[in-house]
Order: structure tokens, then sequence, then C-alpha cells
């Protein structure tokens, strides 16, 4: 039975061609009145997922369902998802209203709902031409109407942006979210982040066919913090200052910098002042998210042993992946490892984690395990180069959104948080840089199997999303009609045909 | 389903596929079996007393015959089509499962290949009264009897021509291999097999000869009933099989078997490529 939720659950979907691994073990779930953001690098595998999401490959290995029934058990699919996949599913010489009466009559709905998406999609004037002339922007114009025709609660828009004019990417970022605002699901791949940054309310990321992290765009936001690259007359010196005044998150860059997270400017003026340390320049930097997704999804290409920093008793795992090739802070992310110092996680897994390297069931998220109140230091059956735990103490802030909570599996943030309270870190003197080519000798990323402290877990997080049933709370809010200005006709479709202004405006009233 | 098939119906009828094709269905019909009649009345030069013979049943056999091509190719187009302009994307989104897409389009193609048949059969039926002597027309029965069994022949070639093109998926690829061999060696391998064997009926069990058996047969008896007497008449001029030989080959169907024989081959060969097309389309990775 279709539950009508309108989520997308994925579970352990796998899918190889020949012997080209192009999707492994993928699972993540797609919240209705979200978007999403289905994010990887060219070849991660996000369209043959999205294609198996939607019936079109057969997976070799898990399943996906939407509303709870896989795509082949849908009745009138098209009413239940809209997808956008290509924009190429044209026959060239077929009028865009026609190929939108095709479907229409597919799906049973009226015909005047053709004319409607059409307006609404900007595309009113080129109604009566046939697809083989379009541009890409207006063939993404109609693929999107194609998709709106069933008036779908669920919505998966491959690389919509593609050849869209920026007016038209900003009239979709604002028509995903108001279609998301009224309880529907939008699922929405990109490879870049910075194209559906504004757009996203969650993010799965997936490189080489894996899940590498599956949570809220917020937790990934939040985890980014300044820092400041500080130039000086002695490091060492003022490292030793920094560390006194309770400053730790100090890592030399290997052009002779010094990177500071945890401390504004000032503070470190004020302190190298104290110590005599004259500075010749201070800049303060921010790690975005595009950074971070990168580290993400491009780590485990990179060559290990980049410059990293270890202090030592401080576990200080080789940051490959941040410091990969166009990244010139090399060692940036480098963090002290806290699995000795009482490593505050938060309190229960959520459904945000991120596994480095591996396949996707590995800590916690699948195998959550009891919760126990010790501290092991798992050893991960696979010491990926990237960092991806969090090193550092998440701020343990309790939100009622379990999507809002740290997680204890997020990337590493690329730069040390001040040092929580309850941790007590000794402080370190000063080491020059290890060995460019050496990676230090470090601790394994700690990678908590197992959340440490015993709290209730939310059904979400204890196990791979199975059903609907795992999380009642979570029922589909009600959808509400869509109301929404049409999009500003493509400068070809409006150019070309007169009668677009006309027909937008009977878009706007109806 | 009804939506489906509706959906079918618009995609065939909002695209110029279906009357392109038309125009030269009509032009060969109406050509071919125009042809065959006017060669028929030469055939009295034998004079062997024929010119009563309904020669010109096997023109609107063989005019059905090759203009069954057409309905073919736009059965082989039906997927392949889709498949070329990934349309068969939204078409697999908007109609599942996918054993309810192919069985919308089978329906729609039957119907096509119906209106593909009944367009040939006047056209062939125009050509033979037109080219033909009034003489060698066959009776009423006869006649329709031909189209008839021709317009289910091109209901079946248009299933077998989508068949092949959900096989071979390339709408080029389905295009040669249908109309290399129902054009040059169905005819020709027949014809040989039909040498070979000295006049066996194994040729009618090749997809092509089956096909053109549902027709041909009919016209190659009707014409075969009448000569036998004359033949017996006049003392049996030609040995008997070698004449029934010529008429089969003349009627466009050596080896052909019996018209409902032909049918039921011809239709276990269209089962056979059609249900192979829809296997393979109901397990195909629409990448």
């Amino acid at each position: 039975m279709q539950d009508g939720s309108g989520r997308i659950v994925v579970r352990n979907l796998s899918k190889s061609f020949g012997h080209v691994a192009a999707v492994q073990n993928l699972s993540f779930q797609v919240e209705p009145g979200s978007v999403t953001g289905f994010l990887g690098p060219n070849g991660a595998g996000k369209t043959t997922a999205l294609r198996m999401m939607l019936g079109l490959v057969r997976p070799s290995a898990g399943e996906a369902t939407i509303d709870g029934e896989p795509f082949e058990r849908l009745t009138n699919p098209g009413r239940v998802v809209g997808a956008v996949l290509e924009a190429q599913g044209f026959h060239p010489r077929r009028s865009a209203i026609n190929h939108l009466r095709v479907y229409a009559a597919a799906m049973g709905v009226a015909d005047q709902r053709a004319h409607e998406v059409l307006q609404l999609v900007g595309l009113g004037g080129a109604a009566r031409r046939g697809s083989g002339v379009f541009s890409l922007g207006m063939k993404q114009r109609l693929a999107l109407a194609t998709a709106l025709l069933g008036d779908p609660r669920v919505l998966v828009l491959d690389e919509p942006a593609n050849g869209l004019d920026p007016e038209g990417i900003a009239w979709l970022r604002t028509f995903l979210k108001a279609y998301a605002a009224t309880g529907r699901t939008v699922l929405i791949s990109s490879h870049l982040l910075a194209e559906i940054e504004q757009t996203i309310d969650q993010v799965v990321i997936i490189s080489r066919g894996q899940t590498m992290y599956y949570g809220s765009l917020e937790d990934l936001r939040s985890s980014q913090q300044s820092r400041v690259v500080v130039r000086c007359s002695d490091p060492t010196a003022l490292v030793k200052a920094l560390q006194e005044a309770g400053i730790f998150g100090l890592e030399p860059l290997p052009d002779g910098q010094l990177a500071v997270a945890g401390a504004t400017v000032e503070q470190i003026g004020d302190i190298a002042t104290k110590a005599q340390v004259s500075l010749y320049g201070v800049q303060e930097q921010r790690a975005d998210l595009e950074q971070l997704f990168f580290r993400l999804t491009s780590g485990q290409w990179a060559a290990p042993g980049v410059p990293g920093y270890a202090i030592p008793g401080q576990g200080y795992p080789p940051q490959t992946g941040y410091a990969a090739p166009v990244q010139p802070q090399a060692g940036y992310g480098a963090q002290p490892g806290y699995a000795s110092q009482g490593y505050a996680v938060p309190a229960q897994p959520p459904p945000g984690y991120v596994v480095p390297g591996q396949p996707y069931q590995a800590p916690g998220y699948a195998q959550p395990g009891p919760a126990t109140g010790g501290w092991p230091v798992p050893q991960p059956p696979y010491q990926a180069p990237v960092q991806p735990t969090s090193p550092y103490q998440q701020p343990v802030v309790p939100q009622n959104s379990p999507y809002q909570q740290p997680s204890p599996y997020q990337p590493t943030s690329p730069y040390e948080q001040p040092i929580a309270p309850g941790q007590a870190p000794v402080a370190q003197p000063y080491q020059p840089p290890a060995v460019p080519d050496q990676p230090p000798v470090a601790q394994p990323p700690f990678v908590p199997e197992q959340p440490p402290v015993a709290l209730p877990q939310s059904p979400a997080a204890e196990q791979p999303p199975t059903s609907a049933e795992t999380a009642p709370a979570q029922e589909a809010p009600e959808i509400k009609p869509l109301d929404l200005p049409p999009a500003p006709p493509p400068p070809d479709a409006a150019g070309q045909d007169a009668a677009g202004q006309d027909s937008t405006g009977q878009g706007d009233k109806a | 389903m009804g939506n489906l098939i509706s959906a079918e119906f618009r995609k065939i009828l909002t695209t110029n596929l279906w009357w392109a094709l038309m125009i030269p269905t009509v032009a060969v019909a109406f050509f071919w079996s125009l042809g065959w009649s006017i060669s028929g009345i030469d055939l009295d030069a034998f004079r062997l007393g024929t010119s009563q013979l309904p020669w010109s049943a096997a023109a609107l056999a063989r005019g059905f015959n090759i203009a069954a091509v057409f309905p073919m190719v736009f059965g082989g187009l039906a997927f392949t089509q889709e498949i070329g302009n990934r349309t068969i994307t939204t078409t697999f989104l908007t109609g599942a499962p996918r054993s309810s897409v192919l069985w919308a389009k089978t329906i729609t193609y039957l119907v096509w290949g119906l209106v593909y048949g009944v367009a040939i059969g006047l056209m062939v039926s125009l050509g033979t009264a037109v080219g033909s002597d009034t003489g060698h027309l066959p009776d009423g029965s006869t006649w329709l009897l031909i189209v008839l069994a021709g317009v289910l022949m091109c209901m079946l070639w248009t299933l077998l021509g989508l068949g092949v093109g959900a096989l071979i998926g390339s709408g080029i690829g389905t295009l040669v291999v249908l109309l290399v061999y129902a054009l040059l060696v169905g005819p020709l391998s027949e014809l040989i097999l039909f040498g070979v064997t000295e006049g066996s009926k194994l040729s009618g069990f090749l997809p092509n000869g089956s096909a053109n058996g549902m027709t041909s047969s009919t016209a190659a008896e009707a014409v075969l009933d009448q000569l036998r007497p004359i033949l017996a008449e006049r003392g049996g001029i030609l040995e008997d099989k070698a004449v029934e030989d010529l008429v089969w080959i003349s009627a466009g169907a050596p080896g052909g078997l019996t018209q409902w024989v032909s049918g039921l081959v011809f239709l276990g060969w269209t089962a056979l490529l059609f249900g192979l097309g829809m296997l393979r389309n109901q397990r195909r990775d629409i990448t």
C-alpha cells in the first residue's frame, strides 16, 4: 500500500554495470516538507541512484521506495512522483504542449493542466513549438513542466539548473522551496554544492557510489569554523603563548604560517603582544561548505601523507582529504584527536552521519549497538585517510529536531572549535611540522561506533530507515495547494513569440 | 490502461510518422497490385485458355505482401523512437508497471496495424481493379478472404516489428534488420529453399514465408482450382507439380502453406519475437 507520505527511502542500494560499481550500498531517506540535496562529484553515481529510485534502472541489490512502495508498484506513478532526469526526453518535432498532453493523458489529468504547467515554467509562449528548436534551458523548463503535470507529492530533479539562465535558477530555487513548504518532498541532485546550497535543507553527499554524509545542511554548516592565519616572528613562542591562553586549535602551515582556530584576531593580537611576538600578517579565513563538500567527496582520491601536524598525545589523523589538491592549506583540518580526553558526543546518533571511505553501514548509523557509557576507542576497519568524524567537541545543544543535533558522524570541521568545558586538554608544547611526505603517527580516526552516552535514541537513528512506521512522528504534513507565480519566460521563448506575454498573463490568473 | 492507450495514440497523432509512412504505403500497395494485375494479362500469351483464370488474386496478395513492410516499420519504430528520443524515460515514469506500458503500446499498435491493413486493402483492391482484365479478377469471396487475411497479416507484422524494435532498441538497427529480412533475405532464402528442396513446404514455415502464405496461398489456390481442370482437359501439357510450383511462386509464396496454417505459423513467429522484445524491455535499464 502506498502510504501517501511522499517519503523516499533508499536502502542498501547497489548497482554494477559489468565490473563497474556505480552505486554501492547507498542508504538514506528523504523526508517530505524539505528540499534534500543529493550531492556528489561527476561519476559518483547520483544519476544511477536516482534512476534506480524511479524504477528505470534495476538495482543489483537493495531497494528504494517512494511512498512506501517500489516505483514499479505505484499506481499512476506520475501523480506520485515527478522527475526531471534529463533535458532531452522529447520528440524534437512534437510541440511542447502536445508533449505535455501525451503525458497528461497517461496520468489521466485534464489537458488544461498541460497549459497550466507550461505557463508556470514560463514556456507559455513556446507552446506550439517543437522541442527540437528549444534551447537547453527551455528544455529544462519543459522537463520540469512534465514533472509537475501530475501535481506529484515527490519531485526528483537531476541537475535541473543545467542550462538555466540566472533568472530561471532563481525562480527554480524559490519554486522548489515553496513546493517543499507545502509538505511535498523535493530531491535535487547536483555536483555543485554552491549551486543548490541556497535551496536545500537536507543533504545527502555521495562519492564513488557511497554515502559520505547524510543529514541537515545546518549541521554541515555549523561545523565550519573560521580560523586565523598568522605570520609572525616566532611561531614557537606564539604557540606556547596561545596554548597558555587556552587556545589549542593551532596548526602550522607548510609555508611557515600558523593557523589558529577558536580565537579572534584581536585575541591573537593581544596574546602575541604579551608574548612579544611580532605579527607580520593576520588573516581570517572561513572554510565554506564547498570546501567541506570537496573534502567529503574527493578525500579518498587524494594521496595520503599531506603534511600533517602531530601534537604528541593527540591523535592527528593525516588529513588527506581536506588538504587535497586544490586546497592549498594542507593539513588545514588537522585536529587534535580527543579520543583520550572525553570526547563529548552528542546524545544520540542523529540521522546525519558521515562515513569516510566506508560503506554506509559502517559506524553508528546502521548498527548503532547498545549505548555504553564507556569510552572504547574503536578501531575502524579501515583507517581512512580522511578524518570524517569530528574530533573536536561539538557543542551539545539539545534541540527539538533530530536533524539539528550535531552529529558525531559529521565530517571533521575544518577548524578546531574552542575547547568545550569538561575537556581539559593538557597544553602541548609546540612541535614543528612533521616531515611533509611522512604522515604523522596518529591514532586512527576516532570513529565512535557506539554513542557513548546512553540516551533514548530516535527511532530514525536506531536503524536504517525501513519503513514509514519507524518514524510515526514524521507523518507527512498535509499537502497544501501550491500558489506560485510562473517563471519568467526565457528570453528565447518570449522573444520569438509575441503570444508569450499574453499567455503568461493568463497563467497568473490561473 | 485506458489512460496509457490514450497517451500512446496521442504520441502517434502528434508526430508525422504515421502519415509520412502512410503515403508510401498506399502508393506501393496501389502500384504494386496494379503492376501485377497488368502483368497477369500477359500470361495469356501461353495460350492455355487461361483468360478466365483469377490471376489478379496474386496481384492482391503481392500488393499486400510488399506494402506490409510499412506497418512493420511503423511497429519497429514504436519503441526505438522512444528510446532514441529518450521519451521512454518519461513514458516509464508515467506508467508503472512497465508491462502496462508495453500492453498499452501493443493494443495501440494493433489498432494502427489494422488502420494500415485497411488502407492497404483498399489500395490493392483499387490497383487490382484498375489494372486487371475483368476476366482475371477473382470472385468476391476470394477477394474478401485475401483482404481480410492481408489486414490480419499487417497487424501481425506491426507487432513483430514492435517486438524486434523492443528487442534491438536501436532504431536504425531495427529498420535494417527488418527491411533486409523482409525484402531481401526472406524472399531469396525462401526461393532458394524452395528450389533446393524441390518444391517442399519448408519455406512456408519461415517468418516471411508464413506471412506471405496468408495472402498468397489463397490466391494460388484460387488460380489452381481453375487451372487444374483446364490442364486435365488438355491432357496435361505440363507436369502438374511444375505448374503448381510456378503458380505458387507467381502468387508470391513459394512453398506456402494453406492460409490458416500460414496464419498460425506467422502468429507463432510474431509471438516469439514480440515476447522476446517485451522481456528485453521489461529488464532494460534506462540510463
